[in-house]
Formats: C-alpha cells, structure tokens, sequence
C-alpha cells in the first residue's frame, strides 16, 4: 500500500472504519464504543473499551466500610449506557444515524484525522456523564479524551479510569515510571526507570483485591503473540503503545482479570484462567491507606471525590512506519 | 511427687518440678567444641516420637507413661511441628475472642471473685486435646555419667513430663524453655520420654495472641548434660562510661556442683570479635561467682550499622586443671536511656524504624527453621530495617542470637495477651486477667522473669515489654517493677497504660500507641507530653496497604520525642493446604479449615507474603526507613 500520508475514514451504516498505512479501527455505535483496532494485522480489542468506576475492594476499603458507602459504583462498572454519539472528519460534524446519509459518500473519505465521541450516563442516583473522545490521525495515533462530570451527591469513587480488554494474554509489558505496585499515597518508594514486566502477574494477596497499579508513568507497552484469529499462523509479537500527553503522565494497571473478576474470588486460586488481558488505563486513584484495617479511611488527599469533574487524556500511538 | 490434672484449672500451678530460668549462655564439652560449635554435652531428641491424640482429658491413655505400657495402638508424629499441622486437630484461626466462645461459657478462675474457682474448666472440658509423646532414647556418649537435664524450647500450651515411668515435672508459658532435671531417673539406653501436652489451660487466658491456635512440641527438645561443674547462669553487665568511651564489665556467674562442695576453678575470659583475648579472670569456684574486668578502653560500641560483640568464655576447671566445660556468650557495649524525655541510645536519639515480627512458615505455622530466620534478617537489613517487636511472646533463642550479631533493636516481649478477657467486641473488663486479680500475679511475673532470665545478656535487646493488649492493673505494674528491680540498662514498654492512666508513672517508661492516627500523636506531643512516644503497631498493612507512611515518617522531623515505631507486621500468616478442586498446594487463613468463629483474612497483615516473598509495598517502606538512621 502507498503512503498517502491520508486517513481513510469508511462511512459505514452502522459504524465508523478508520484505516491507514499497517492499522485499522472501527467505532461502533452498536458497541457504544471502539469495537476494533488492528495493527500490523492483529486485533487488540476483545468488546469495545469503557470506563470504569470499580475497584476490587482493598482489606482497608472493607475494614472501613467503603463499599457501603460507594458501592453504587459497582452496578456503573458492569452496565452503562451510551446516551449520544458525536463524529467528525477534519473537524467537520458528520450526521449521526449514518445511514442514509452515508449514501453521498462515493467511497472512503480521505482527512488528516477524524474523531467519534461516545457519552455515557452512568447507572447511578443520581446519574452523570462520561465522555470519551478518540481523534485518530493519518499515522493511526489515537488522542483518548475522558471527560467525568462530576455531579453533586455521588459517593466517592474508588477509581476511574478506561478498561481495554485485549483478546489473548499477553507475553510481557513494558513501561517508564516507578518501580512496583504504585499508589498515590505509596510511590515515595517508587524508582523511576524504564522497567519490564514477565508475564500478568497478579499480586498474590491472600484475597485477590486490586493490585498493581503505576503510577506516574510515561508510557506503557503490551506485548502479545497469540490472537483469537484462526487463519493467524503467525507467531510474531508485537506491541501496542498507551503513552501520556506530553508534561503529563498516567496510571494503569495490566492484568489479566477485571475488578469484577477480582472482586469474586476469596482466594488466588479461584481466579479464572488467564485469557485475556485488561489494561486500564486510569484518570484517578484512590490510596491504599494502612492507618488500619477496621475503620481507618484512606487520607483525605487520596480519596476521589465524585462531585468533581476529571479529566484526563492519552495517547494510543499508531504503527509509525511511513 | 504425683502429677494432679487440677493444675489445668488453677493459674497459681504453672511450674512444677521446673528447673530456674537462666540464661541462654551455650555449653561446650572443651575449648575445640566452642570452636567448632558442636557440642558434645548436647543431644537432640527432635525427630518421630510415638503419639496419641485424645479430644479430651477423658479420653486419653492415662497410662501412657508407664514403662510396661502397650503402646502398640500409638500413631507418630514429627517432633517438633503442631499437633494441627500435623493433621490430628483442626487449625483455627482467631483474633482477640477466646477461642473456645460460642462453644463454652467461660471465665477465669477467681477473676469473678476469690470463690470462683472454676474447677474442671479445663480438666473436664469435653474440647481440651492432648498429645500423649512417646520417645525412647539412649543417651549419646558425652552425656552419660553426667547430670542430666531435658529442655522443651517450646511446647504449647500445658506440659506433663514423665521419665522411665516417673513423674519429672509440669509446664506452662508456651514461648519459652521448661527445663527438667532428668538425673535421678535417667540410664544410659532404653530410656522411655512421656510427655502430655494439653492444648489448653488457664494459660490460655494468658495467651489469647491474635494469631492461629496451635498445640504441640513445635520447637527443638534438648537433652543437655551438666559436667562436674556446670555454669547454670551467666549475668554479663556490659555498661560505658558516661562519655562512652570506656567499658565496663561485671559478671555474674552460678555454678553448680555435682557435689556438695564446688572445687576447681573458674576462668572468665573477654575476648574481642577477633578473637583476641583483653582480659581474663580467674576465681575459686563457688556457687555464685563475681568478677569485675578492667576497664575497656576505646571500647568499640553495638549498634545497628556496627554490631560489634565482645565474647565472653568461661572455662570450669577441675582440681586437677582439666576442662570440663566451656560456656560462652556473646556480649555488647550499648547505652541506652532517657533524657529530657528523649530516648538516646548511645547518646543519640533513638529512631525505630521497626516490624512487628511472628515466627511463621506457610510450611510449619510457628515451627520455623534457621533458614527462615536468617531470611528475615537479610530482609531487614535490605529494607532498612532496624528494630523489632517479638510479638507478642519470646521467640527461638536464635532469633536473638541473629540480631545481636546484625545489630536489630529488640522489643523482646514477654508471653502476654489476654484481649479477650476486655476487648472482646469492645472494650469491657469486667473479668479481665491478669488484671489486679491476686491469684494471677505470680503467673505473670514468671513469664516476666523467665524473659529477662533467658535473654538477659543479649545486647540486641533494648526494650522489656510487658506484653500486649492485656489492659492494665496491679499485676501488670507488678512485672514492670520486677524488671526495673533486676535491670536498670534496659526500659520498660507496655502500650495498655493507656486504658487506666492511674497505673501512667508505674507502667511503661514510653508513650506507646497502637495505630494512633498522625493527628493523635501531635495532639499528645503538643500537651505537655510526659514520655517519649512510640508506636508498638502502625501501618496495618493487611493486603494492599502502607499508604500514607509519610505523615508518620514527618513526625520525625517535628518532635524529638516522637520516635518511629514497629509497622504491623512482618509475615502473612497462612498456611498451606491443599486445594480440594485442583489437588494444588495453596494458601488458607482462618475460617479455611471450617473452623468458627474466626477472622479469615486478619491474619495476612505482613510486609513479605506467607510464602517469605515481598510485598509490593515493601519498597515504601525501604525507602521511609532509609531517610532517619
């Protein structure tokens, strides 16, 4: 394929292509979300990623009661609804629904970036909205905005951040921040440097409960060789890029498991096989405090307040080679 | 003497037959057995012991003892290890509540008034297992002909001891050495060891620590034999003058004789952690033996970056110059006290950045190996590290060895924590022990003289502490005095002074806390605080935890009597078992082994997992406890 330098935005009926030179992405209304995306030829998404409010209860989030306090928040992890879709080519607003109006487009239309604006409410008394914008450029870079509205009334959230679920486990990742499992309220300890992670490893705590979460980091890449595609003989790993804005820096934590699958478990070995791999990509993080384990809340700067907007914003990079 | 299962019942019986607690000095047949640290004056009995489980005292083999006994229906088990672990009793994990609630009414014997005796509370309880142990021995070479004593160095939680059919003597304090003279019973083969060990006792109101509940030998059983001359006790008084420059030492020594006159001599020798000899002394021996050394000039002092040891040898000599044992001790210069009510230790202010530590393997619950520990040690020294709380009982006296050689301040804790006779599901002590309840003083101050008289000598040791969560009263300021009336070097710690602040001047020499929040401590320390303030438990770090550790470490920099404290806590407590779904050897806490009432996970509080890997937070604290030396 040439180098056109071009982004080739397919009107579908039902969803918005997006393709250049090694990538392919889909957005999805259906999926109220992004629905695929492809580089060099391997799919990176397993369901469209969305944001998420939930995480797997620390022994100090239970020994102070948080989840009675928040729980609510566990019914917006698992269900959300998509309350509007916005897209555009070069800036210019394209009509949603798609179809008809697609008909005038005599084949992919040709732009230096598009973007497709989901909006979320949030399944909580009473509700708010989330909005997460992707603008791709020709390269195939990917610009995540998050915006949270904060609403007042809303109990403290105990996370927020993006879930991306990838198809296969991965082999490693890689990633310039802090050494370690890194919490707002623990990163004093944290070294920085680039630093390489084997495997998904899950912190063993005696009840699984959330874990290795960075800080502070630069960027982060996850490295997979198998994918779900059965004509896909290849053995061939490659990686995928979630970088931060610039002067900026974000958290994430990559797993194999959602908080869900966390939160379920009493023990390590009642944890699913590892199949997949859940990068979250994250906004704000509540501390782990440790004053102690029966009353004691995190400190006040730690917590997350969701009467407040957060907003955050990363980039997926593209495949860089024209 | 006639042993008499009463005892169970009565917290004024708890050493019968029991040898002295003395110090925890190392004896040597000669002078290469010192240097090649093999004694042949002591014998192992660890190993497979015949064994009987009984769920009550009714139903035990009462005879078991007896020479002429069948012993044909007895099982075996490894000596030492958990009755529990060892698959006869089921594990079971609690915290503060006894650990018998919901299944019997309970309540100390004579705590409700000096008429509640509360006879048959143990004795005839329909849950109270025993372990009857078997073991036949010869004795080895270099013990026959000699005195002859046994040591238990842990055995949980009321012992019964027979020999070759004899009734030895009876224990309690689960944490440290009992000690029995086995001279008049023993032969040179074929000798027939029974022990009974019942799980509970009234010492169980005494060792209701937050942590599983376990019963057994489960550390080492010694035989160990007394020359001619023996050194029963060694009191090394290592103390600086005030510009700490110049050591002084006194010892004090106790030898016993096998006959009625000790004759020979005694050789009290310094070397320095070379090996070069600074001093000897020589003196008739006597049953109590004191010799003062010269001043030690440009004395090098313990501490944490620098343990350095001195080494104490005492050589006992017949009348015809021969050798007959060695002992051996290791020794330090350290000064510790409190100034302006500021702890100093060696002149500077003291900074603990501490663990609280139990003695735990995944494999062997409290039954822990050498390697273990000297794991822990390289722990410490790699996180920064420098102080330990041994809670809440006295540990292995390796443990004590290890951190007098790498230079860990200890807490050494005297077996005590009865929370479930006040904090029960908040705090209530209308029955608490040992409270002031007479017929409980006696006990405790035991357990307090058998912790000072065992580990007396060991530099590493900073801090006597009452023990834990034990609210407070008239015995407990009973222990105090009794440490302060025999070792003035050392303070005195016990959180519990907090619960009735009459007791504030006669208990506990520190402010100490447990958990108490940043803004706790401040408000203390900016009233008219009356002691340096430590924190004997805080970071609660029970499964993703030690967030916040800055607000702690800052107070540092604030209050020269704010001193840092002992994070809660060093290890996971978990066990292994197998998972019934996958046959996998996995990790289990409290209510795993469907045992109730319990508090599951509580038990996982540590820096490093069960399973001795680190925790993710462990770098946190690496780095907080590396900014304050």
């Amino acid at each position: 394929m040439d180098c056109t330098n071009k982004l080739q935005v397919i009107v579908g009926d039902a969803t918005i292509g997006m393709r250049g030179d090694g990538f392919s992405y889909i957005f999805s209304g259906e999926r109220a979300g992004m629905e695929s995306l492809v580089q060099n030829g391997k799919e990176w998404l397993y369901r469209a990623p969305k944001p998420t409010f939930w995480r797997a209860l620390t022994d100090n989030d239970r020994g102070c009661g948080f989840a009675l306090k928040s729980g609510m928040w566990i019914g917006a992890d698992c269900y959300i609804k998509c309350v509007g879709i916005m897209v555009s080519i070069d800036d210019q607003p394209v009509a949603v629904p798609l179809a008809p109006a697609n008909n005038v487009y005599g084949g992919a239309v040709e732009a230096d970036r598009a973007s497709v604006t989901f909006v979320y409410e949030t399944l909580t008394v009473p509700e708010t909205q989330v909005t997460v914008s992707y603008e791709v450029y020709a390269g195939g870079d990917i610009h995540v905005c998050v915006h949270y509205a904060g609403k007042e009334g809303l109990p403290e959230l105990p996370v927020f951040g993006m879930r991306f679920i990838m198809p296969t486990c991965a082999d490693r990742y890689r990633y310039e921040g802090l050494s370690g499992e890194t919490y707002p309220d623990r990163m004093a300890g944290g070294v920085p440097g680039v630093y390489e992670i084997e495997g998904l490893p899950v912190t063993p705590y005696l009840v699984p409960q959330d874990c290795n979460v960075h800080m502070q980091t630069k960027w982060v890449e996850v490295y997979r060789s198998t994918t779900l595609n059965n004509s896909d003989k290849e053995v061939k790993e490659s990686a995928i890029r979630v970088r931060a804005e610039d002067d900026s820096d974000i958290a994430f934590a990559c797993i194999p498991y959602t908080s869900m699958e966390l939160e379920n478990a009493t023990h390590q070995e009642e944890l699913p096989l590892p199949r997949r791999t859940v990068l979250t990509v994250l906004g704000a993080v509540r501390g782990v405090g440790g004053i102690n384990s029966w009353g004691a809340d995190v400190e006040a700067p730690y917590h997350i307040s969701a009467e407040k907007d957060i907003d955050y914003g990363f980039w997926i990079d593209g495949v860089k080679n024209c | 003497m006639q042993p008499d299962i009463k005892w169970l019942d009565d917290p004024q019986v708890f050493r019968v037959g029991q040898l002295p607690a003395h110090s925890d000095h190392k004896i040597y047949g000669s002078e290469e057995e010192l240097e090649q640290k093999e004694s042949s004056l002591c014998q192992s009995l660890n190993g497979v012991w015949q064994f009987a489980y009984s769920v009550n005292p009714q139903a035990r083999p009462e005879d078991f003892y007896k020479t002429d006994y069948n012993a044909e229906g007895f099982g075996e088990i490894k000596v030492p290890c958990h009755i529990e672990m060892a698959g006869y009793d089921k594990i079971h994990y609690i915290n503060t509540l006894y650990p018998w609630e919901g299944k019997v009414y309970r309540r100390p014997a004579y705590a409700l008034g000096a008429d509640r005796t509360e006879s048959g509370s143990f004795s005839e309880a329909d849950y109270n297992p025993v372990g009857s142990y078997r073991k036949v021995f010869d004795l080895e070479e270099g013990l026959r002909g000699k005195r002859v004593c046994i040591r238990f160095e842990g055995a949980e939680q009321a012992v019964y001891v027979w020999l070759n059919g004899q009734f030895v003597g009876y224990a309690e304090d689960s944490f440290t050495p009992s000690e029995f003279d086995l001279t008049p019973y023993i032969k040179d083969e074929n000798n027939l060891l029974a022990v009974e060990v019942y799980k509970n006792s009234t010492a169980a109101y005494l060792e209701d620590q937050d942590f599983f509940r376990f019963s057994g030998i489960y550390r080492d059983v010694v035989l160990y034999a007394k020359p001619k001359l023996h050194v029963e006790d060694v009191w090394a008084k290592p103390c600086l003058t005030e510009d700490l420059r110049t050591g002084n030492l006194d010892v004090q020594l106790q030898i016993s004789s096998e006959d009625a006159e000790a004759e020979g001599r005694v050789r009290v020798i310094l070397k320095d952690q070379d090996g070069q000899v600074i001093e000897e002394q020589n003196a008739a021996a006597a049953s109590e033996v004191k010799v003062a050394f010269e001043p030690v000039r440009e004395v090098v002092l313990w501490e944490n970056k620098n343990p350095y040891l001195y080494k104490l040898i005492v050589l006992l000599e017949d009348k015809q110059g021969n050798v007959t044992e060695v002992a051996s001790c290791d020794i330090g210069f350290r000064h510790i006290e409190i100034k302006d009510k500021v702890i100093l230790f060696n002149g500077r202010r003291l900074i603990i950045n501490g663990v609280n530590r139990h003695e735990w393997s995944a494999e062997g619950g409290r039954c822990i190996t050498m390697q273990d520990m000297e794991w822990d040690i390289e722990c410490f020294k790699r996180n920064n590290i420098n102080a330990v709380r041994t809670c809440h009982y006295p540990d292995q006296i390796a443990w004590y060895d290890l951190c007098d050689r790498n230079g860990i301040y200890m807490m050494s804790e005297t077996n005590l924590e009865s929370h479930g006779s006040w904090q029960k599901f908040f705090p209530e002590p209308s029955w608490n022990v040992p409270g002031s309840v007479p017929e409980w003083k006696e006990v405790v101050i035991d357990r307090a003289r058998t912790n000072f008289e065992t580990f007396k000598n060991h530099p590493s040791i900073l801090f006597w502490s009452l023990g834990n969560e034990s609210y407070v009263g008239d015995n407990i300021e009973a222990m105090q005095a009794f440490f302060k009336e025999k070792d003035s070097s050392r303070l005195v710690h016990y959180e519990g002074v907090i619960y009735d602040r009459t007791y504030e001047d006669t208990v506990s020499e520190v402010e100490s806390r447990m958990y108490a929040t940043p803004d706790e401590i401040v408000e203390y320390l900016e009233n008219e605080p009356k002691k340096p303030f430590i924190l004997c438990e805080y970071m609660h770090d029970m499964g993703n935890s030690i967030g916040g550790m800055k607000s702690y470490i800052d107070l540092l920099d604030r209050f020269e009597m704010y001193q840092g404290g002992f994070i809660w806590d060093y290890i996971d407590q978990a066990v292994y078992a197998q998972d019934k779904a996958t046959g996998n050897k996995v990790l289990c806490y409290g209510g795993d082994f469907d045992d109730r009432p319990s508090n599951y996970e509580f038990s996982g509080n540590g820096i490093v997992f069960a399973d001795r890997t680190e925790k993710p937070a462990i770098q946190e604290v690496r780095y907080y406890y590396g900014l304050h030396e």
